[in-house]
């Protein structure tokens, strides 16, 4: 056991103290960060500063104004503030403050619109006489956007229809509009040319109907208050964000964790075959002992990484005084199946590192073995929505993905009874066993045959031969 | 005394290809063996057996004294032919890790490495990463790593290979001090000429067989030429009247030096001073067998062996010039 242990602990040390390691464990929280806080702004919503005019003939004479209304600055700027509040509403509380906080205040607030309004797209709406040349109206959207001149460039032409707010004789539907733009105009400029329209088309049949807008919509709006879980520890605010994002949170940490340190597993055995130290060590240590050791220390390893990630994790549900939500059974069932799960993995990888002469080889071998792995992350949202399907209780007892999908199951909001949970332990536990028993058969031959990379049909014949 | 190593009728097969054939061999405890052959003879195949790093087919061997020598790996101290340092470990905490596996843990176990390192000329590398290493000082530090932790029995696989001749003189004297310690010795070799430098038993093995096993004394004796050679001092002496010589039977030229064949029961003494008396010598001495003719002389009594293969096995078995500078 002393061995072993030695093997374990210059294996745990040999792995976490490289440049690679450390590059790698940030790295996961970096790209989170990245995807918290820079893809929402890359998927901006708020129209660019564009200057240009639209052209627009209203035979009805009822439109226009209002279009124009929709389309200054300020409404634009008022708009995008509607979108921030009512995102700013589904944050936690906890957040919202953070983020408050984080703004300044309401000094900030103003100076952000101040900005926004230097930013809004500044569109001027041209009315054109209803017998308008409607050819020489479009010519205009055919030139370069380069305009040389100081006219605002024309980048749309609306005819709007003449039945667009009261109805022609004898139809049911109302006319619309026609929309002309020119090539390449940014699809939210276009956006917000439609959604205006429709506003001002709307306006003005509610207007000619005699009816008021405000009691129409009051009428029609009904508010949806968040909803309130109920739990044995009392009330609280239902947040589906976290609901939805828990059991993907624990199978990530579960996946993440025991896969890094399984490929360390595979590279420094693949390393220490290719540079021949492998028979050093045997003359020391046998096959068996070599290999447990080398698993125990890249198990320590995978440890660390999943330590420091769902200690991250519960920090930051602690700062944002979410820590309630998160049932701290999870946490010891993480650890069960971390085990369970970085054995086999890191048997099968240990296999085939000893079997290969170099990386590159490995490649064919390790590719059904992550197929199978990455199938719970490809079926994470069928089985989070229907956790207690047919599917996701047959793949909770298949050894090497029966760890992801228990987990992710018990994170659900329908956790699975303890006796499935129980059978996958154990279903998961006996194919852990499996793999090590077959690993140490194909450590022992593999580790000091070199030449030809064996195929998956040479490793079992491996199997047999020992 | 105790015996070391005792195998017993061990086969090991790849496949097809028996590596080694109902191999016997007996190593008794101090003992300094030399395992020799060409290149694929089943030399590393039996010490790896004797290792318990590969598993016999059929037959038994005790290491030490145990069934495996897996219960007795701490006692035994290996350098393998195919040698390897862990790259980015530093070379004293690679030799600290060596002895670990080892069992040794003592306190002054850094004293034991620097000593140790010292010992090898590499006083100034402990701090190095391996990587930064030569090929010679690398194979040095795995020498080191074979001996730290003061085995019972070393087996050395191709020791000299790839060494210039200043190491290689460097290891063999380390290799007697191991021996006289009092460690059992056993190392293989392609080349005749090391084991000749160091051993007093000398095991031969020609394809996964032993075709010999026998202590130099007794194959002096056993594979004695009997014949003289001869260099005259004067290049154009007449030597035809050493044919008259008592107990002479052949006069043969090679190049400057003449080989003079002995009848079978001939007297060597009397017959070196009638030739010295006879023709004025540069040089007089007995030939003795050297173990690449013991071995080919074996191979050409145990099989049908063509010329080609022949000169290949020569060309096996016969070291660089380095090593004859050593030797000299």
């Amino acid at each position: 056991m002393k061995k072993i242990l030695c093997v374990a602990k210059r294996e745990f040390m040999a792995t976490v103290t490289t440049k690679a390691f450390i590059i790698g464990i940030l790295i996961t929280p970096l790209m989170l960060g990245i995807v918290v806080t820079i893809l929402p702004r890359m998927m901006n919503r708020t129209p660019p500063k564009v200057v240009g005019e639209i052209a627009v003939v209203d035979p009805t004479g009822q439109v226009i104004e209002g279009f124009r209304a929709y389309l200054q600055p300020e409404r634009f700027v008022e708009r995008s503030n509607e979108i921030s509040r009512d995102a700013s509403d589904k944050m936690p509380e906890a957040v919202k403050s953070v983020v408050a906080k984080s703004a300044g205040g309401q000094a900030e607030m103003q100076r952000q619109i101040a900005a926004a309004l230097g930013d809004a797209p500044q569109l001027t709406v041209l009315g054109l006489e209803p017998g308008a040349d409607l050819e020489q109206a479009k010519s205009p959207l055919k030139n370069s956007t380069t305009n040389k001149s100081n006219e605002p460039e024309r980048l749309a032409l609306v005819i709007v229809h003449t039945d667009a707010v009261q109805r022609a004789q004898g139809k049911d539907r109302f006319g619309s509009y026609d929309l002309f733009v020119r090539s390449k105009l940014d699809d939210r400029i276009e956006s917000d040319i439609r959604d205006g329209l429709r506003e001002a088309i709307v306006d003005a049949r509610v207007r000619g109907s005699g009816m008021s807008r405000d009691e129409i919509e009051a009428l029609t709006t009904v508010d949806q208050p968040r909803s309130r879980t109920v739990t044995a520890e009392g009330e609280r605010a239902t947040n589906q964000v976290f609901n939805i994002m828990l059991p993907a949170a624990f199978m990530f940490l579960l996946f993440v964790s025991s896969l890094t340190s399984s490929q360390s597993l595979l590279t420094t055995t693949v390393e220490e075959k290719s540079s021949r130290v492998v028979e050093v060590l045997l003359s020391a240590v046998s096959p068996l002992e070599l290999m447990a050791g080398k698993i125990i220390g890249q198990i320590a390893v995978g440890f660390v990484m999943l330590a420091l990630y769902a200690g991250l994790g519960i920090l930051a549900l602690y700062s944002f005084a979410m820590l309630g939500l998160l049932d701290p059974v999870l946490i010891v069932f993480l650890l069960i199946f971390f085990l369970i799960a970085s054995v086999t993995v890191a048997a099968l990888m240990a296999a085939i590192g000893s079997a290969v002469n170099e990386i590159r080889e490995a490649q064919g071998l390790i590719t059904p073995v992550m197929m199978v792995l990455i199938l719970p992350m490809m079926l994470w949202m069928p089985i989070s929505r229907e956790p207690n399907s047919a599917l996701a209780q047959t793949l909770s007892y298949v050894p090497g993905v029966g760890n992801f999908v228990m987990l992710l199951r018990m994170a659900s909001n329908s956790p699975p009874p303890a006796w499935q949970v129980a059978l996958s332990i154990v279903a998961c536990a006996a194919g852990a066993v499996a793999a090590v028993w077959a690993a140490s058969k194909v450590f022992r031959i593999g580790v000091l045959m070199y030449g030809k990379p064996p195929t998956f049909g040479t490793l079992i014949r491996w199997i047999r031969m020992s | 005394m105790a015996d070391a190593i005792v195998l017993k009728s061990l086969t090991k097969t790849f496949g097809k290809t028996v590596a080694v054939r109902n191999l016997d061999l007996v190593v008794p405890e101090g003992a300094l063996y030399g395992v020799i052959g060409p290149n694929g003879a089943g030399k590393t195949t039996t010490i790896r057996m004797i290792l318990s790093i590969l598993f016999a087919d059929s037959g038994e061997l005790t290491v030490l004294g145990k069934r495996s020598a897996l219960d007795a790996k701490d006692r035994i101290g290996y350098l393998p032919e195919e040698r390897g340092l862990y790259k980015k470990m530093r070379v004293d905490e690679f030799l600290a890790y060596m002895a670990h596996l080892k069992g040794v843990y003592d306190p002054g176990l850094k004293r034991r490495v620097r000593d140790f390192l010292d010992r090898v000329e590499l006083g100034n590398v402990e701090m190095k990463k391996c990587e930064e290493l030569s090929k010679g000082m690398q194979q040095k530090v795995q020498f080191v790593a074979a001996i730290i932790h003061q085995p019972d029995l070393l087996i050395l696989d191709e020791p000299f290979a790839g060494l210039d001749p200043v190491n290689q003189r460097l290891l063999r004297d380390l290799v007697v001090e191991e021996h006289k310690r009092g460690a059992t010795i056993l190392f293989s070799t392609h080349v005749m000429v090391h084991a000749e430098q160091l051993c007093d038993h000398v095991v031969m093995i020609h394809k996964g067989e032993k075709v010999l096993d026998e202590t130099f004394a007794g194959i002096r004796a056993q594979f004695d030429p009997r014949s003289i050679l001869f260099e005259p001092m004067d290049p154009l002496a007449d030597v035809s009247a050493l044919e008259s010589v008592n107990g002479v039977l052949s006069l043969r030229r090679e190049g400057s030096v003449w080989d003079i064949a002995l009848e079978e029961r001939a007297d060597p003494a009397a017959i070196i001073r009638a030739i010295a008396v006879a023709v004025a010598p540069a040089r007089i001495e007995l030939r003795r067998p050297t173990l690449e003719d013991v071995f080919i002389a074996i191979v050409d009594g145990t099989s049908t062996v063509a010329g080609d293969e022949r000169t290949r096995l020569r060309a096996s078995l016969r070291e660089s010039s380095h090593a004859m500078e050593v030797r000299r």
